[in-house]
């Protein structure tokens, strides 16, 4: 092997912070900013996402020695595709109300990069266990990543957090939270937020100690 | 420091050093045009407005000004020191905005819509893009645009419509959501109702549009407090003419056509005196620093916010545009900025031309 | 191109691609036969469960859809609504139109005659956050009912004077009036072709 690929646990934990695909990988910014105006239709898109990405990761890991590397992308593809439809009629059968507000939102996850790049960077080139370690990990990092977005949106914008009350009834409604601006002004300010707390953990406590984990595992 | 960089500027064709400091325009070098200066400009310019808006709508508009003058000077130095930079509160930057952005609130905004406003305004309008003379949009509409957008109720047409002036205000809607109702109705293929008609024959006396009391926000109701105030601020060059001749010419052909096409009852004329435009056109377009740099430049700016506001006015859902011409065309000054590039004298600009 | 040993390297390359085609091919309509089913019944309940609301006493399960051709020539969706003993209770049209912001779906229940509006129900709206959204609020919906269904409604923005009135929701007067409007076009687009197939029974009305 050229270079030592991490392990399953080292891709899990990867997944979830140190490499979360929103705040570090910019991925996925389409569901990210278009579906967190409220809890509900976040989960259930992290959910969605999870189902894709943990069922693609999988089964390409399963053939990955019958890829052709010209033919990789379009095998991807057509297991992405597959997996999305499949979610698409699950939600439209069992959580309707959801998969009216999703809307186009969950056949555009097909198109979600997140998917293909876990495909291409971990799955075609690593046992099984790993890839869906991976998947889970990087789905729980997404997964994260969307809740706190649409917490500080439902909270300021309707005052509501899962649908249930949050602020007293008198809140008014920030309605610019609920709007796509609210999306942006919410993603850049805790993209920042983000940032400055790894900046500021990078020499402290917890941080330091899974730091030294990680060197000693090496 | 600076002077010395922008005389190697002239210098060498290149001109741009790495460290070229970036400052509001006009770049003289005299050391008496500094921010301070021409931000008191401003605040003197805005005397007679704010005066009228006092004699108008009494204490509501000094707390709602006060208001958001604190705030925003409370968000700069908050902002500031986050970005761990000298807070800087005696350029005054900040109170201009705060007085700008509550003249362009209406008298009945709850406190948190100033607090929240002037917040918006300095964080997001100014301290994200790295601090005065880096934003790209007028801060202080930054802010209006984030309260107009989060509480639309309380900003709604009725939040405008005063009942106890001190100087008999016509107690109707504001002339422009006359107007709109008008058209509206218009548009319907219907003839607005007797009361509607009563108050658009108010919104179409002159006289009152220019003396100010008509309803509106704060600061937009007086035409002559504006005037006044706008000539003062292009005679003392603090700001350039181009900008306001640009919108109020373009705003005056554009809602003649409108006007004559019957999309809207205001003459040309009322559109001009009426709502924020003259406000507008001489303090919020004329920000150096969210305003294009060579004169061609400048009044093309103000064309296309003439142009805006006007195309709003008539065709969205807002009876007024403004704020929303002003940020549109905010966005656009970068783009202005190549186009219309100066050239230098005795020459062809080098290099690509 | 065209030599016999590329031609099977070819095959032989795609063989994954076409395999997982096929099998994914059949797994998809597997479950869209599985489902299919269950998402129609979905998308009847959304409608028919909102029913009992827009016509008093109706019974969703005996509710009946029928296609009829609108005024405009197109055609529209209008349900038979049925009480519990099974007797005509009432209809419900269903209506779209252009909002402030975007496209607004709507239900309207009438009385068996055509003749008052007994409900309206909005499916699908857009409108602005605080303001126009007010659209699908009881306190907004219940102003329509017990409205003329035979002259068109007229949005105000003070208490109503007379009965075909609907106060607008403050700040919101677009997005009232679309209402309104749309619950106008659809009953005036309807309202001939539902007399005709009613016959005598609902036809005397239809006279504008």
């Amino acid at each position: 092997m050229p270079r030592e690929e991490p392990t399953g646990l080292e891709r899990f934990i990867n997944g979830v912070l140190p490499e979360n695909p929103v705040y570090r990988q910019l991925l996925g910014m389409c569901p990210t900013l278009a579906v967190t105006n409220a809890m509900k239709p976040a989960l259930t898109m992290a959910a969605a996402t999870a189902f894709v990405l943990i069922c693609a990761n999988v089964l390409v890991s399963l053939i990955r020695g019958s890829l052709r590397p010209h033919l990789r992308i379009l095998v991807f593809t057509l297991t992405i595709a597959t997996f999305v439809t499949v979610a698409d009629r699950f939600l439209a059968a069992y959580v309707y109300e959801m998969s009216k507000e999703l809307g186009p939102y969950v056949p555009l996850i097909i198109v979600n990069c997140l998917i293909i790049s876990r495909c291409e960077i971990c799955a075609s080139k690593q046992k099984v266990g790993v890839a869906a370690a991976d998947a889970v990990g990087m789905s729980l990092g997404f997964a994260v990543a969307l809740a706190s977005i649409a917490t500080v949106r439902e909270i300021l914008g309707s005052g509501t957090w899962l649908g249930l009350r949050a602020l007293p009834a008198s809140w008014p409604g920030w309605g610019i939270m609920v709007l796509p601006p609210g999306a942006f002004l919410t993603l850049g300010l805790l993209l920042g937020a983000a940032e400055w707390a790894t900046r500021a953990r990078a020499s402290t406590g917890l941080w330091k100690t899974v730091r030294m984990l990680w060197s000693w595992r090496h | 420091m600076a002077q010395e960089e922008a005389k190697q500027g002239e210098g060498s064709a290149k001109g741009a050093g790495p460290e070229i400091e970036v400052a509001p325009s006009p770049h003289v070098s005299e050391t008496a045009v500094t921010t301070q200066r021409m931000m008191v400009d401003v605040a003197i310019a805005l005397a007679p407005a704010m005066a009228m808006a006092v004699a108008i709508f009494r204490w509501y508009a000094v707390v709602q000004v006060g208001l958001c003058v604190l705030s925003c000077l409370a968000s700069e130095a908050v902002f500031t020191r986050m970005r761990g930079k000298p807070v800087a509160l005696w350029d005054f930057s900040a109170v201009v905005t705060g007085v700008i952005l509550g003249l362009s609130l209406p008298w009945s905004a709850p406190w948190y819509i100033a607090v929240i406003g002037s917040a918006a305004a300095i964080g997001l309008g100014k301290a994200a893009f790295g601090g005065l003379g880096y934003n790209i949009f007028n801060p202080a509409m930054v802010g209006r645009a984030f309260v107009m957008l989060s509480f639309a109720k309380a900003l709604g047409a009725s939040a405008y419509v005063f009942g106890e002036s001190g100087m008999a205000v016509v107690t109707e809607a504001t002339p422009l959501t006359v107007a709109k109702k008008v058209a509206a109705d218009l548009a319907a293929g219907k003839v607005a109702g007797g009361d509607v008609q009563v108050q658009l024959a108010h919104a179409r006396e002159l006289w009152p549009l220019l003396v100010g009391n008509v309803n509106g926000s704060l600061g937009e109701t007086s035409a002559l407090a504006l005037l006044v105030g706008g000539v003062y601020l292009c005679v003392r060059r603090t700001a350039s003419w181009e900008i306001p001749a640009g919108t109020l010419l373009s705003a005056f052909a554009f809602s003649a056509l409108a006007n004559a096409a019957n999309l809207t009852p205001f003459t040309a004329f009322h559109h001009l005196v009426g709502g924020a435009l003259l406000f507008g056109a001489f303090f919020i377009a004329t920000d150096p620093v969210t305003s294009p740099i060579a004169p061609k430049g400048k009044f093309a700016f103000g064309v296309g916010v003439g142009f805006l506001v006007i195309v709003l006015r008539v065709f969205s859902g807002y009876p007024e545009g403004v704020m929303f011409a002003v940020l549109l065309m905010n966005g656009a000054v970068p783009l202005m900025n190549r186009w219309t590039i100066p050239r230098p004298v005795g020459g062809p600009t080098p290099e690509k031309a | 191109m065209g030599e016999p040993g590329k031609r099977v390297g070819y095959i032989r390359d795609a063989w994954l691609v076409v395999l997982l085609a096929l099998v994914f091919g059949g797994g998809l309509a597997g479950v869209q036969r599985g489902l299919s089913e269950k998402i129609a019944e979905n998308k009847k309940q959304e409608t028919y469960s909102v029913i009992p609301d827009l016509v008093e006493g109706a019974d969703p399960g005996k509710t009946v859809e029928l296609v009829v051709e609108g005024r405009d020539g197109k055609e529209a969706r209008v349900y038979k609504v049925f009480d519990g003993e099974g007797g005509h209770g009432g209809w419900v049209v269903a209506a779209d139109g252009q909002g402030f912001a975007d496209r607004i779906e709507v239900l309207v229940g009438l009385d068996r005659e055509l003749a008052t509006i007994t409900g309206l129900y909005v499916l699908e709206q857009k409108e602005t956050p605080g303001l126009g959204d007010y659209i699908t609020s009881e306190s907004f919906r219940s102003r329509f009912r017990g409205t003329p269904a035979d002259t068109a409604l007229v949005v105000v923005k003070d208490d109503p004077k007379a009965g075909n009135e609907i106060r607008a929701l403050t700040g919101a007067t677009i997005s009232s009036e679309s209402v309104a409007e749309i619950v106008n076009a659809a009953l005036a687009n309807v309202r001939d072709a539902i007399g005709e197939r009613e016959g005598s029974e609902a036809g005397a009305d239809s006279t504008e």
